[in-house]
C-alpha cells in the first residue's frame, strides 16, 4: 500500500464565528465551498467523480440520517463508492484510509473527501450544548449529563489529572505548545486567533475544570474542509506534485491493560502509530513535521509520545527540548492547529492536519513553510469513551513524491 | 425554545430502571456478567470481557477510590441547573468491585480530594425524584 495513493488537492473554506453581520451559510453550502476549491486545486471537476467514489465526514448539522448518500444527491454527484465518517476527529484520516483501500483494489481511481458543519448555527438545548445524540441523548449521555460531567473538557481534565499523578507535564510545558501554535495561527491566512499569546497569558487563562484553562480549548467555526484521493499514477497526471500516503495505523476503543481498569493515561497510538511507521519504512527522526490532532495542548503531548517520538511520560521534557516552530527541530501544528485556528465541528477539525501536511510537503505553506519538508505525520483522533481518552486513533504518514 | 433551569434527568429504559429505582434507595447497583462475572459501569448490552448476554444488577458495596478528579468552575455541554453546585468536583471513582464510575465529590473542598482517597457512596437528589450517586470521604 506503501505511495499507492496521494493526494491530488486540497481545500479549505473560510470559517466564520458567526459574528454580527456575517452572513449565515449552510452545511451543504460549505460541503460545496470546500469541495469546489479541492477539485479545482486537483484540477477537476464535479463530473469527474461520477462512477468514482465520495467520502464524507459527519456533522452535527447534518440533517439527513444517510448523510453521506444525501450529500451525493445535495452535490448532484453518482459515485460508485460511498464512504461515511463517523469517527469525530478521526473521520478524515479514516477516510483516506478506505479511500486508499478501495483505489488500491481498483474498485475507483479518485475519492472526494470533505468534511463541514455549523456548529454555531444549530440549535441547542443550553447555551453551549448542541441538540444532537450524543450530547443531549442516550445511554452514554444518561451516565454522564446527569452525573455533573462537564463535556469533554472536563472528560479531559480528569485524564490529565490521572496522567500527573503518574508522570511528569507542567503547566509551562503545555503553555509552549499553545503559545507556538498560536505563533503559527499569525503566519497563516486562515487561522481564527492570531494576535500574539505569550506564556503568561496562557498560565493567567481562567481554569475551566482543572486542570483545564480556557486556553486550552478550541475556537468552535462554522466552516468546510476537503481533499481529494487518487492512485498515485492518475496523481501525477494531475494540476499539483502529488503527496503520497506512505504508512497508516489505526485502532479503536483501545484498552491499556483490563478492559474495566484500563491504564487512562496510555492512548491507541501505541498500537497504531507503529503500524503507520512499518509501513512507511521509515523512522521517526526521518519526520519533517507533527500534525497532531491538537484539541487540547494536552492530547498533543499524549500524541507525540504515544507516536513514539519519546518514551511515555517524557512528552512533556520533549516539548522543553525542542523548537516546535515551523524553522525548528521539531515543527508541530505549522497552522495553527485547532487550538488557534479554530474546530469547524468534531468530525471536520481532523482534516487540518491532513491538509496542512499537503501543503507543508508540496512546498505551498508560504511563511510558514518547513523548509526541504519530505515526510509529514498527521493524526486522527475522535470521540470520548467513558473515561478514557479518545475512541478512534489513526496515524498516518505523508511524503512528497521524489 | 423555553429557557432550561434544571439538570438534565436520564431517559429510564426497562434496561436501567433497576439502577434509578435502587438509586432512589440508596442502593448502588453494577452490572454483572452471569458467565464470567465481569463488574461494568455504564450498562452494556453485552458482557465487554466474554460478550455474554446475561447480565443482572448486582449490589456494589458502595465503596471506592478516587482514580481521578476535576473541579469545575463553569457548566459546559450541559443543563444551566448545575450553576448553583459550581465549583463541582466530579471524578472517576474505581469501585472496590473493580469498575469506574464518573460521579461528583461532595462533603469535600475541591483541595481536599486526591487520588487514591477512599470515598463511599452516598445519593443526591437532581430534581424530578431522579437521585444520582455521589461519592465523599470516609474519614477515619
Amino acid at each position: 500500500m506503501r505511495g499507492a495513493v496521494s493526494i491530488a488537492g486540497v481545500g479549505r473554506t473560510k470559517y466564520s464565528r458567526m459574528k454580527d453581520g456575517e452572513v449565515a451559510r449552510t452545511v451543504d453550502e460549505y460541503i460545496a465551498w470546500a469541495a469546489s476549491l479541492a477539485l479545482a486545486d486537483a484540477g477537476l471537476s464535479k463530473n469527474d467523480l461520477d462512477g468514482q467514489g465520495l467520502a464524507v465526514a459527519h456533522a452535527e448539522a447534518g440533517h439527513t440520517v444517510n448523510w453521506s448518500a444525501s450529500v451525493a444527491e445535495t452535490l448532484g454527484i453518482t459515485p460508485k463508492a460511498l464512504i461515511r465518517g463517523d469517527q469525530g476527529g478521526a473521520s478524515a484520516t479514516s477516510m483516506m484510509i478506505r479511500a486508499a483501500a478501495m483505489i488500491e483494489c481498483g474498485i475507483v481511481d479518485r475519492v472526494l473527501v470533505v468534511g463541514a458543519d455549523t456548529p454555531l448555527s444549530i440549535p441547542s438545548i443550553a447555551p453551549g450544548l448542541p441538540l444532537s445524540p450524543e450530547r443531549v441523548r442516550g445511554p452514554y449521555w444518561d451516565f454522564q449529563g446527569p452525573f455533573g460531567v462537564m463535556g469533554p473538557t472536563a472528560q479531559f481534565g480528569l485524564v490529565l489529572n490521572r496522567y500527573r499523578h503518574q508522570f511528569s507535564l507542567t503547566d509551562t510545558q503545555l503553555a509552549k505548545i499553545a503559545v507556538t501554535t498560536r505563533f503559527h495561527a499569525s503566519l497563516h491566512d486562515g487561522a481564527i486567533y492570531k494576535t500574539p499569546m505569550a506564556e503568561q497569558d496562557y498560565l493567567d487563562s481562567r481554569m475551566l475544570s482543572s486542570p483545564m484553562r480556557l486556553f486550552d480549548c478550541v475556537p468552535i467555526v462554522n466552516g468546510g474542509m476537503a481533499f481529494v484521493v487518487a492512485s498515485t499514477k492518475s496523481a501525477r497526471a494531475m494540476k499539483q506534485p502529488p503527496v503520497s500516503l506512505l504508512g497508516f495505523g489505526e485502532i479503536s476503543n483501545y484498552y491499556r491493560g483490563s478492559r474495566t481498569q484500563p491504564d487512562i493515561t496510555y492512548t491507541g497510538f501505541v498500537e497504531s502509530a507503529p503500524q503507520a511507521f512499518d509501513m512507511a519504512g521509515v523512522s521517526h527522526s526521518d519526520i519533517d513535521l507533527f500534525q497532531p490532532y491538537d484539541d487540547f495542548p494536552f492530547i498533543v503531548a499524549m500524541q507525540i509520545e504515544d507516536c513514539g517520538f519519546c518514551e511515555k511520560g517524557m512528552a512533556g521534557q520533549f516539548v522543553e527540548n525542542h523548537d516546535l516552530r515551523f524553522n525548528g527541530d521539531f515543527p508541530v501544528s505549522t497552522d495553527g492547529g485547532q487550538l488557534s485556528g479554530g474546530q469547524p465541528g468534531g468530525a471536520v477539525g481532523g482534516f487540518a492536519p491532513v491538509l496542512e501536511s499537503v501543503l507543508q510537503l508540496r512546498g505551498q505553506a508560504d511563511h510558514r513553510q518547513v523548509p526541504d519538508a519530505q515526510f509529514a505525520v498527521a493524526i486522527g483522533f475522535g470521540g470520548l469513551p467513558y473515561g478514557r481518552p479518545g475512541r478512534s486513533c489513526i496515524t498516518a504518514i505523508m511524503g512528497r513524491e521524489q | 425554545m423555553v429557557e432550561i433551569t434544571h439538570k438534565p434527568f436520564p431517559e429510564i429504559t426497562a434496561q436501567t430502571q433497576p439502577f434509578w429505582q435502587a438509586a432512589k434507595q440508596g442502593e448502588l447497583l453494577v452490572q454483572s456478567c452471569e458467565q464470567c462475572g465481569t463488574k461494568e459501569f455504564f450498562p452494556r448490552p453485552w458482557c465487554v470481557e466474554c460478550g455474554g448476554r446475561k447480565l443482572r444488577w448486582v449490589k456494589a458495596s458502595g465503596k471506592g477510590t478516587v482514580y481521578a478528579h476535576s473541579t469545575a468552575s463553569v457548566v459546559m455541554m450541559n443543563y444551566p441547573g448545575w450553576k448553583d453546585d459550581l465549583p463541582m468536583t466530579l471524578a472517576i471513582v474505581e469501585l472496590d468491585e473493580g469498575t469506574r464510575l464518573y460521579a461528583r465529590i461532595v462533603n469535600a473542598e475541591p483541595d481536599e480530594v486526591s487520588i487514591d482517597m477512599t470515598v463511599e457512596v452516598d445519593f443526591e437528589s437532581i430534581g424530578d425524584d431522579i437521585m444520582v450517586p455521589v461519592f465523599k470521604p470516609v474519614r477515619s
